[in-house]
């Protein structure tokens, strides 16, 4: 092992180094202003998302229990600058908070939890980092530490995380028992679909689709994200369900390859009643960090279909989509949480309106509100685009035609939030609301995703290259 | 006589644990939970695993359920107090649990014979083992374990802290 070697675990190896340097600080009392900690952190990040293109990218540490790819490492950029932008837009709540170092150092963990997950090899790592991408997350969901509501939302998720970890730990131990080893790569040449096997498979899958909040395990999703602070809204909704989509991604493809056929079964029951009920359930919603809820439910049923496809179009048919999807829902979100921490007001019906007193704002949430929906011009059209034409692989013409006709059902709620916006009157409109400038920026860098990243080709070939 | 030992043990743990959930007394449920760890300990001495049926002894039947009577007796939770479940959710819960029992069945009724995969080492669960395969080839979940408890110790300490001006 020599030190090219080791630059394979460099992101990782800083993110703990940062994570610990701040406990440090904070306990010696260093840095007191929320501010100053706040630029530090913004600093760090942005430094993890900047160590992704350097240096060496593939290799395997620890006999072969972390290994690195390049593609591997797209996807913990991509994670991290989500991460960027999430703690961008949360400038504003966290200056005032009592709490902002604990808040870092929570988030950053389980952005390591994540890294640690998606380069696992061994399923004991594996396990070991989705617990650490979740368990952190549970506690800052319970972080407005005055709210009944946001310590509903933290009880919420670590028990439903609890129950889902049992279930993904209980299909873990019948596989390792039928293969005698923890490294995932090696049970492909074992594994064969048999009765054991399936059993074990319905639980793993169980406890991923907890995870990534498909129906019917989404009950605790709406709840939690109503709940939480905007800002882990955001965190929940791309980062953490980007990481476990990515690693249910690896799991599929380089564990248990050969029960394919079985698989895709689940994938097309799941998918379908997924979009179906997140779309229905959208519609009826009043408050919008509900809606916003239900519509990354609806998401994730399409991410189902672009798993569908063969090895090397599924990943990354999924990494493109969940880039274009971080963009499209950070915009929201981030619309959302300045609208928010400015005058309290959550519901739709505020958002009547919303353009003639806020036309900025308003035209940030109308691109990010296409993109969900999948509008031709914008990148989600696009991420949708590449989802379906991998799932063509093995996918249905059922399946096809509901996850087409759910696309039409989502356009509609988008679409009439969007006419709320510009077109209805408000009796009680929102005040004109001044935006912070980090804020800013990072919605001029979502609304800039949106618009130029499917105009740009180049991105998918680029990803599709290195995911060969 | 080991498999006698075994089927013993099993009979004693399923017992224990169906006691659990059945009974109405969360006091009782706690008492069976406990017997239930200690016939899982005897499991794990089955296999040889000594330093993991100490522990599961001393962490889970000792300190955690002590911590868990704890914070029912403080509750003053009981019999009476328990909330009364609709007949609707007794009806849904009994056909998710009856379609995860037939699911189960169907899969257990195919298996003729598991094989072992792969020649077991009996040793590995001694201490001296443990402790060496945690520190070469595990050597790096434990370090991720560690910065786990690290951040889940910070997260418990700020909810457990909260509001300090208030009080």
């Amino acid at each position: 092992m020599n030190i090219s070697d080791w630059l394979t675990l460099r992101i990782e190896i800083a993110l703990a180094v940062f994570i610990l340097l701040q406990l440090i600080i904070k306990i010696f009392d260093l840095i007191r202003s929320n501010e100053t900690w706040l630029r530090l952190n913004i600093a760090i990040t942005f430094l993890i998302v900047l160590l992704g293109f350097t240096g060496n990218d593939s290799g395997s540490l620890f006999g072969g229990m972390f290994i690195s790819t390049s593609f591997i490492i797209i996807e913990k950029t991509i994670l991290a600058f989500a991460t960027l932008l999430v703690l961008m837009q949360s400038y504003n709540w966290l200056k005032h908070h009592q709490h902002t170092p604990e808040f870092f150092m929570l988030l950053l963990t389980a952005l390591l939890g994540m890294f640690l997950m998606l380069s696992a090899n061994n399923i004991l790592l594996f396990y070991l980092g989705l617990e650490m991408a979740t368990i952190p997350v549970a506690a800052l969901a319970n972080f407005d530490l005055d709210k009944q509501r946001s310590s509903e939302a933290g009880m919420k998720m670590i028990l439903s995380s609890a129950f889902s970890s049992g279930m993904l730990l209980f299909g873990i131990s019948i596989f390792y028992g039928i293969t005698g080893t923890l490294t995932i790569s090696s049970w492909q040449e074992i594994l064969r679909p048999g009765g054991l096997e399936v059993l074990a498979l319905i639980f793993i899958m169980t406890g991923f689709g907890f995870k990534i909040s498909l129906v019917p395990f989404h009950l605790w999703t709406a709840d939690v994200y109503e709940g939480s602070p905007v800002s882990i809204t955001a965190f929940l909704s791309v980062v953490s369900k980007g990481a476990v989509s990515f690693a249910l991604a690896r799991f599929l493809f380089n564990g248990v390859i050969m029960m394919q056929e079985f698989w895709v079964e689940i994938l097309f029951l799941l998918s379908i009643i997924t979009m179906t009920v997140g779309n229905l359930f959208a519609m009826r919603q009043t408050n919008i960090k509900r809606f916003l809820a239900f519509s990354t439910v609806a998401q994730a049923g399409y991410i189902l279909l672009g798993l569908a496809g063969d090895p090397v179009n599924a990943p990354t048919s999924v990494v493109y989509f969940i880039l274009v999807y971080m963009f499209s829902n950070l915009a929201a979100l981030g619309v959302v949480e300045i609208v928010s921490f400015a005058t309290q007001k959550e519901d739709l019906d505020d958002y009547k309106g919303f353009y003639n007193s806020n036309k900025k704002l308003a035209i940030v949430l109308m691109l990010a509100l296409f993109s969900l929906a999948g509008i031709p011009p914008t990148a989600g059209f696009f991420g949708k685009l590449f989802l379906f034409t991998s799932g063509i692989h093995s996918a249905s013409v059922v399946w096809l035609l509901f996850a087409s006709l759910n696309l039409v059902v989502s356009l509609y709620y988008y679409m009439r939030l969007v006419r709320m916006m510009f077109s209805e009157n408000n009796e009680k409109p929102l005040a004109s609301i001044q935006s912070p400038l980090l804020s800013n920026i990072a919605l001029i860098i979502c609304s800039a995703g949106i618009l130029f990243i499917g105009i740009f080709g180049g991105l998918y070939d680029y990803l599709h290259q290195l995911a060969k | 006589m080991i498999a006698s030992v075994f089927y013993f043990l099993s009979f004693v743990s399923i017992f224990f644990a169906v006691m659990v959930v059945v009974s109405k007394n969360p006091v009782h449920s706690v008492l069976y939970l406990i017997l239930t760890f200690f016939s899982i300990a005897g499991h794990y001495l089955l296999l040889n695993a000594q330093f993991l049926a100490l522990v599961h002894i001393v962490v889970y039947a000792g300190a955690i359920m002590v911590l868990f009577l704890f914070v029912i007796m403080l509750l003053n939770l009981n019999a009476a107090t328990e909330p009364v479940k609709s007949s609707l959710m007794k009806f849904a819960g009994a056909i998710a649990g009856g379609s995860l029992m037939l699911v189960l069945i169907a899969v257990l009724s195919k298996i003729n014979s598991i094989q072992p995969a792969h020649e077991v080492n009996t040793q590995i669960g001694l201490i001296k083992n443990l402790g060496k395969i945690l520190f070469t080839e595990y050597n790096l979940p434990f370090e991720v374990a560690s910065i786990l408890f690290l951040v889940a110790m910070i997260g418990t300490v700020i909810l457990a802290k909260k509001n300090p001006h208030t009080s």
